[in-house]
């Protein structure tokens, strides 16, 4: 009997082999009477995906934004102690639900490496990616993106103890004979490789595999110079300097341009003009100071705020939206300065100042008119 | 395998006391075994400040004021489950108490737990009291910490001296009430001591996730219920042995533990939320067919008189499996095809009188029942939201990664060792090439493989999430290696045994299902339990590719949180007791397993 009964069991688990890698095949999908049927293990409802048809339309019909994030990027999109996703990126995505389900809690954040971002928005595991990824000629061109507007305008830069001699105002050229760490396989390692090159100046390069542990080596003193995007330093500066040393972070123009925004794949006008404009009310809603305090009483102002916020609302409803989209995206999430104020703020970003300042103010953030 | 998981995570088994060796005083024993020559006073002296170095080294990297460990306090949730949302939490405590359960009901019905003499006890304490003082002495601790503390240690180290005076020799105590003591211990703790704030407050608005301490709160009693669920457990699995003994006991027990994974996962955790018209006019009626025809076929198969023919129809229904499993239609019909192919198969070997048919055929309504049940809760859509692609991560996936990996490749591992040590050519050759190859390519290429490609060949309709495709994946890669270990035993089952079971007239499913694998698994039972343990160990490279497995989640997402930045060395250790923790569970239970069937004695 219990012979029988191992025997039985071997059965049974290869029928539980079969059942976990079950899926249903496209017949089921079509007859209308099925439930929605998902596959093996779950989650992901499965949305048919029309071949003429925009992104926009197969968000709306899914009800959920997915949004590629990084989910371990420091303060541009943090995984929390509850598993929610916060952060500069995650409330952008937040806001391009706001503008299209208008609901900025319909996102369902997927965390991205960064080999496999690309891939997930050619296979559409995710409709928009909002991680840290530099508009570059390449991935524009080449690698199948388009990119959005810029909403964050980062650069390398480096950081060294004043101790050593470094100050604000020195330069790569700076640099010759000092050990400097970074991340391995990152386009920051080439950036300093190729700026010191082209200083004359010769620097011993040791890459990292974590963030966490080019800092620790920093600190021990088993390097003179750390370099990463610019924002990265800022905030390990305010959190981990020492208080026997000081930190500087120079030159202040960076050694590389690195412009983050949203990105999504390319030949989608509607779904792109959706993101972009979602982008440009939360800027010019800044341009005008209307808050997410505020802008409640603001909907029936004349001009151009008026005319995002609701208006007669043909601006909004010829894109595919409603007419109090962007009214949502101020009210749920907030505007420009609010998004940067509460997430870039405790890591010590600020905007007056840095190119991510206004227009008005000098910096780069800058949207076209909406009429 | 299925008796590894009984044994339990704190069950033992009961040992014939080892012939008792001369006990040496203190004195003699030190100088005995460490300083019985120049050479080995000097070892000895050496490995000792080495040890005092690496402890120091540790104990000051602890208590260091500058460790965040409220980093892994506060991030606790995130590394057992991540997102599991807070509401649902309950499913999660039901499935924690559904295996304290089958702990408790096995470790009574397995007569677990074994005699410690209390002198045995005294001397740990004793030992246990000096480490804690040696150990305070190095730890960087304040003037008034470190005296607290040497204190608790003379005291532990005095109760040991005490006991190892006063006790009897004889006197002694089961390891089940110690076993016991040590958890109450470890809960009351969690009622006394504040571990840490365990809160998720944000000073930025609007995002307070959750009131401080809410954590803290709902673990304590919860863990009590617990600890409480298994004591009971315990009893009601000796009141039902003692009242009811029965030889299906055990076998039961064994097939609850098979079924549990898959249960707890897609019923209770995901929580699917059932279409019931649905069910009652497709997934019933499917069923019914496939149980009343199957079970007539099986009746037939079965019968002696049978015969050659049976055989034949046997082959022509795996060949219709296979034929539906390829065409497109329901999922649930052709899994069902394929598990009566299999049973079709197997009929000749359990052929016999109308009792042994009667039970073969309800053990064909049992398993295509609970396979119709789990297929329909796989394909409904959960009611559990939670950010990404997997509502699970953390320990929880590293640990469902690593059991459906071990329970699934057992039986594909154990099929590949019998093809390759067949006579015949083909499966011998297709399963030596199968392994070969495998065992020629990196882990992480598979799993880079299963994760990224093998979803942009599926055909159009057809979806494989990603935890599946991995599962698939490793399964493959851990079956290769296993069926190598399987075939080592194979290899040493007697020539003799094989012929005295063709002797007996026994066909050749009968000779190796009961005669050659029994042996075979049992001489295989070391390298198999290494291997689940490395396969346990292995779940950590899902952390390169982007899953949020324990590791993942300690190294890359905590440090990455604006409040904790730089604390990623304080999460890897406390991952690596994590990691150290099961592992060595596993090692214990296999030694207990190998005692149990008498492993290296005959």
């Amino acid at each position: 009997m219990s012979k029988l009964f191992k025997l039985l069991s071997l059965f049974l688990a290869i029928g539980v082999v079969a059942a976990a890698c079950s899926s249903d095949s496209s017949d089921d999908a079509s007859t209308t009477a099925a439930p929605a049927e998902t596959t093996a293990a779950p989650a992901t409802t499965a949305v048919e995906l029309d071949a003429d048809g925009s992104l926009l339309d197969t968000v709306i019909a899914r009800g959920t934004l997915n949004c590629g994030v990084s989910g371990s990027a420091v303060a541009f999109s943090e995984t929390q102690a509850d598993g929610s996703v916060t952060g500069f990126d995650a409330d952008y995505c937040r806001a391009v639900a706001a503008a299209v389900l208008g609901d900025a809690d319909a996102v369902n954040f997927v965390a991205l490496t960064a080999s496999e971002r690309f891939t997930a928005v050619q296979t559409g595991d995710v409709d928009l990616l909002m991680r840290n990824t530099t508009w570059t000629q390449s991935r524009d061109s080449d690698v199948g993106m388009d990119f959005g507007p810029t909403t964050y305008y980062d650069g390398q830069q480096l950081m060294a103890r004043v101790d050593d001699g470094f100050d604000a105002s020195s330069t790569v050229a700076d640099l010759d004979g000092a050990i400097v760490c970074t991340n391995a396989g990152t386009t920051t390692e080439k950036n300093i490789a190729e700026a010191a090159e082209l200083a004359g100046a010769d620097i011993e390069l040791l890459a990292f595999e974590t963030s966490d542990e080019v800092y620790e080596t920093f600190i021990a003193g088993g390097c003179d110079i750390t370099t990463t995007d610019g924002s990265a330093l800022v905030g390990r500066k305010v959190k981990q300097q020492p208080a026997d040393q000081e930190w500087v972070i120079f030159p202040a123009t960076p050694i590389s341009k690195e412009p983050l925004g949203p990105t999504y794949g390319q030949n989608d006008s509607a779904w792109a003009d959706v993101i972009n404009w979602t982008v440009y009310a939360t800027i010019i809603m800044d341009e005008y100071g209307i808050t997410s305090a505020n802008v409640d009483d603001h909907v029936g102002d004349p001009g151009e705020v008026g005319r995002l916020l609701g208006g007669e609302g043909e601006l909004q409803t010829v894109m595919g939206l409603s007419a109090d989209a962007f009214h949502q995206v101020i009210k749920q999430v907030g505007n420009y300065s609010e998004i940067y104020n509460t997430n870039l703020n405790p890591v010590g970003l600020v905007r007056e100042g840095s190119a991510n300042a206004g227009w008005l103010d000098g910096g780069l953030i800058y949207a076209p008119p909406a009429r | 395998m299925s008796d590894l998981n009984t044994t339990g995570v704190e069950g033992t088994v009961t040992i014939k006391p080892a012939p008792e060796t001369p006990k040496l005083p203190p004195r003699e024993w030190l100088k005995e075994n460490l300083f019985s020559n120049k050479f080995n006073t000097l070892l000895t002296l050496f490995s000792a400040a080495i040890l005092l170095m690496i402890s120091r080294g540790l104990l000051s990297f602890i208590f260091n004021p500058e460790r965040q460990w409220g980093s892994t306090s506060t991030n606790l949730r995130l590394m057992m489950t991540q997102a599991y949302p807070e509401e649902q939490y309950i499913r999660v405590w039901v499935s924690v108490a559904v295996i304290f359960t089958l702990v408790g009901a096995s470790m009574a019905i397995w007569n677990a737990g074994s005699r410690v003499t209390l002198r045995r006890l005294g001397s740990f304490l004793l030992s246990s009291g000096v480490v804690i003082d040696i150990l305070t002495l190095l730890a960087p601790f304040s003037g008034q910490a470190k005296i607290i503390w040497l204190i608790i240690g003379s005291a532990v180290s005095g109760a040991g001296g005490v006991l190892l005076r006063v006790s009897d020799k004889d006197k002694d105590i089961s390891s089940l009430t110690l076993v016991v003591a040590t958890l109450a211990a470890a809960i009351l703790s969690l009622w006394i001591v504040p571990f840490g704030h365990h809160s998720f407050v944000f000073e930025r608005t609007p995002r307070s996730m959750a009131e401080t301490g809410t954590v803290a709160l709902t673990t304590k009693l919860p863990w009590t219920i617990m600890v409480v669920i298994g004591i009971l457990a315990y009893f009601l699995g000796k009141i039902v042995m003692n009242r009811f003994p029965s030889k299906n006991l055990r076998p039961t027990i064994i097939g609850i533990w098979f079924l549990t994974p898959p249960t707890l996962l897609y019923l209770v955790l995901r929580d699917p939320d059932f279409d019931m018209g649905h069910v009652l006019n497709t997934d019933i009626p499917i069923f019914l067919i496939f149980a009343i025809a199957g079970g007539a076929l099986l009746s037939w198969f079965t019968r002696p008189t049978t015969g050659e023919i049976g055989r034949v129809c046997a082959a022509l229904v795996l060949l219709a499996g296979f034929g539906m499993f390829f065409t497109p239609m329901r999922m649930i019909i052709r899994i069902l095809m394929l598990l009566l192919a299999t049973f079709a198969l197997a009929a000749p070997t359990f052929a016999g009188d109308s009792k042994t048919r009667r039970r073969y055929v309800l053990a064909w309504l049992g398993v295509s029942g609970i396979i119709t049940w789990l297929v329909t809760a796989v394909n409904t859509p959960s009611t559990i939201e939670v950010p990404g692609d997997f509502f699970l991560g953390g320990i929880s996936l590293t640990l469902l990664v690593a059991i459906f990996t071990i329970v699934i490749s057992f039986p594909i591992g154990i099929l590949l060792a019998l093809a390759r040590t067949s006579k015949m050519p083909i499966f011998r050759i297709l399963s030596t090439w199968f392994i070969e190859f495998v065992r020629g390519i990196p882990l992480i290429t598979i799993l880079i493989f299963f994760s990224i490609m093998v979803p942009l060949f599926l055909p159009k309709g057809m979806e494989l999430s990603e935890v599946s495709a991995i599962v698939i994946g490793y399964s493959l890669f851990s079956a290769a290696y296993l069926a190598e270990n399987v075939r080592g035993g194979l290899q040493s089952v007697t020539r003799g045994q094989h012929e005295a079971a063709e002797a007996v007239g026994m066909t050749t499913s009968q000779k190796t299902f009961f005669i050659v694998l029994p042996q075979a698994l049992r001489v295989s039972i070391p390298p198999l339990v290494g291997h689940c343990i490395g396969v346990f160990k292995e779940t950590s490279l899902l952390a390169i590719i982007g899953l949020f497995d324990i590791l993942y989640i300690a190294r890359n997402v905590i440090p990455n949180q604006t409040e904790f930045l730089g604390s990623t060395r304080e999460n890897l250790l406390f991952v690596s007791l994590i990691y150290f923790f099961f592992a060595y569970q596993m090692s214990k239970a296999s030694q207990r397993l190998e005692r149990r069937v008498g492993l290296g004695e005959r």
